[in-house]
């Protein structure tokens, strides 16, 4: 599902990404943990192609994402729920328009959108407030907001940047849980985090990042 | 995709109604004044065309030159200039021309023909070229050049020429106008596009609302132009038959140009900066 061969990654001459080889298969759920600057965003970012590397080769679902056109680019993010650490909420509109939003870019109709977008709300626990706005919410619930529209569209690959980040423990709980059951179903689930407490509470491979480079490649703990 | 547009597109509408309003009138107004400038070239065009006819100019010769040799004078020119017609003026036709235009030379003239200098007439479409003639020992004067018709026609042909100018300056600012509006726009929902792209939106499906938002204000635009021009030019007619001028219309061309330009030029301004933007935002 995902490949890097090679892959650096420079801003302003300072190599953040070095030289970075990986594989996850798909169905896989992988935790990618490290200090701070270690290149876990970085590394998110490369692979729903926000950035390009500087040298190297990215490959997700198949595609060489360093290498797509701009008019290929939707088509490669729409097989990727990206859960973002500052959410990206449309501010304009509802809960409910925000997830709606989504789905109908994947061509699903507007009264299906509705009931996938109400299912979700309902499972994450914010059916209530679908016709809040995002700025009217707290910062967990805007984080389930995101969360929920990365879902909603059933998603081959789930890219999830500190997810749990703005949520209480029992809220971060219920959601590795989802991610778990979306795994369950064979989505493949890559989470960046550097809350080791979240990283013991599912045993999962976890890739540790540390200068640039994969310091620790297996079962967490080691 | 079509009906996202729309309904984005009015959400954006709604947000923004009165500047859409204004944006509007202003952008009206030079397509307006455009559709009036091209208006008032087409009625200038006759005008502009009367330099075609042809103008006389009269010429002295020197009362040295006797017929014979006149004659000859005659058929020298006449064959150097295919474009003139020479035609000798009688010395009573002159006598009567002198007394009716001046009057207090009637001494003068009674004096007898002979001491008048001969004359000849002119006739040509270009009547600059009969000032080769100034200078020869056979010519004693070479009468005005420019004719009424002429002048006219210079001076129309000047005002048709900064009337398109001006209506081509006016729908560059009306253009640029509408750019600027779409830039704006687009900086005000750059966070809005950026997170649409990233959820795997298209340019198109980020591209529609912002067009039917531009597209809607640049109807209302180009009918505002139409209804705008219609009235000016009415008004302007009146004005110009009262001073014993005929009237001006509206040629059914400009009309249709003003429609057009009301509402594409606006969207394909639009267009470009949203395509700018989309390059702009990849390349960053």
């Amino acid at each position: 599902m995902i490949r890097l061969r090679g892959v650096t990654k420079e801003y302003d001459r300072r190599k953040i990404l070095r030289n970075l080889d990986l594989q996850v298969d798909a169905g896989e759920f992988v935790f990618l943990t490290g200090p701070s600057g270690a290149g876990k965003t970085t590394l998110l970012r490369l692979l729903y192609a926000v950035e390009r590397p500087t040298d190297g080769e990215v490959w997700v679902a198949g595609r060489r994402v360093d290498e797509l056109s701009r008019t290929r680019l939707p088509l490669l993010r729409r097989k990727i729920g990206v859960i973002f650490q500052d959410f990206k909420l449309l501010k304009r509109k509802t809960v409910l328009e925000n997830i709606t939003f989504v789905l109908r870019i994947h061509g699903i109709a507007p009264r299906e959108s509705q009931r996938r977008a109400l299912q979700v709300l309902k499972r994450l626990g914010l059916h209530h407030r679908q016709s809040a706005l995002p700025d009217s919410l707290s910062g967990g619930e805007q984080q389930r907001v995101a969360i929920a529209r990365a879902l909603a569209y059933q998603p081959r690959l789930i890219l999830a940047d500190e997810p749990t980040g703005n949520l209480d423990a029992d809220l971060a709980s219920e959601l590795l849980s989802l991610l778990c059951d979306i795994n369950y179903q064979g989505a493949t689930v890559l989470v960046a985090t550097h809350d080791h407490a979240i990283l013991e509470s599912i045993p999962a491979r976890t890739l540790v990042l540390h200068q640039g480079r994969v310091h620790y490649d297996g079962m967490w703990p080691p | 995709m079509i009906p996202h547009a729309f309904a984005e597109g009015w959400l954006l509408l709604r947000q923004r109604g009165a500047v859409s309003l204004v944006l509007a009138l202003v952008l009206a107004v030079p397509i307006s004044l455009a559709g009036m400038g091209l208006t008032i070239r087409h009625w200038l065009a006759p005008m502009v065309g009367l330099s075609s006819q042809s103008s006389t100019v009269v010429v002295l010769l020197h009362p040295r030159l006797d017929e014979r040799q006149r004659q000859r004078w005659i058929a020298d020119e006449s064959a150097a200039h295919p474009g003139w017609s020479i035609s000798e003026v009688s010395n009573e036709d002159l006598v009567t021309r002198l007394g009716r235009w001046f009057p207090y030379l009637d001494e003068l003239v009674a004096g007898g023909d002979a001491s008048l200098p001969p004359m000849i007439e002119i006739v040509t479409a270009d009547p600059e070229s009969v000032a080769v003639l100034e200078g020869r020992s056979e010519v004693l004067a070479v009468g005005p050049r420019s004719s009424i018709p002429q002048a006219v026609s210079r001076v129309s042909g000047h005002l048709a020429w900064a009337m398109g100018l001006l209506s081509a300056v006016l729908l560059a600012g009306a253009v640029l106008l509408a750019a600027v509006w779409v830039h704006l726009e687009l900086f005000r929902h750059a966070d809005e596009i950026t997170i649409m792209r990233l959820v795997g939106a298209t340019e198109r499906t980020i591209r529609g609302p912002f067009l039917v938002a531009v597209a809607t204000p640049a109807a209302v635009a180009a009918a505002l132009s139409v209804v705008g021009t219609i009235t000016a030019t009415a008004g302007l007619s009146r004005l110009t038959q009262d001073l014993g001028l005929s009237p001006i219309t509206v040629p059914p061309m400009v009309l249709m140009m003003q429609a057009a330009a009301g509402l594409v030029l606006p969207v394909v301004a639009a267009m470009i900066t949203l395509a700018r933007h989309a390059t702009d935002e990849l390349e960053g």
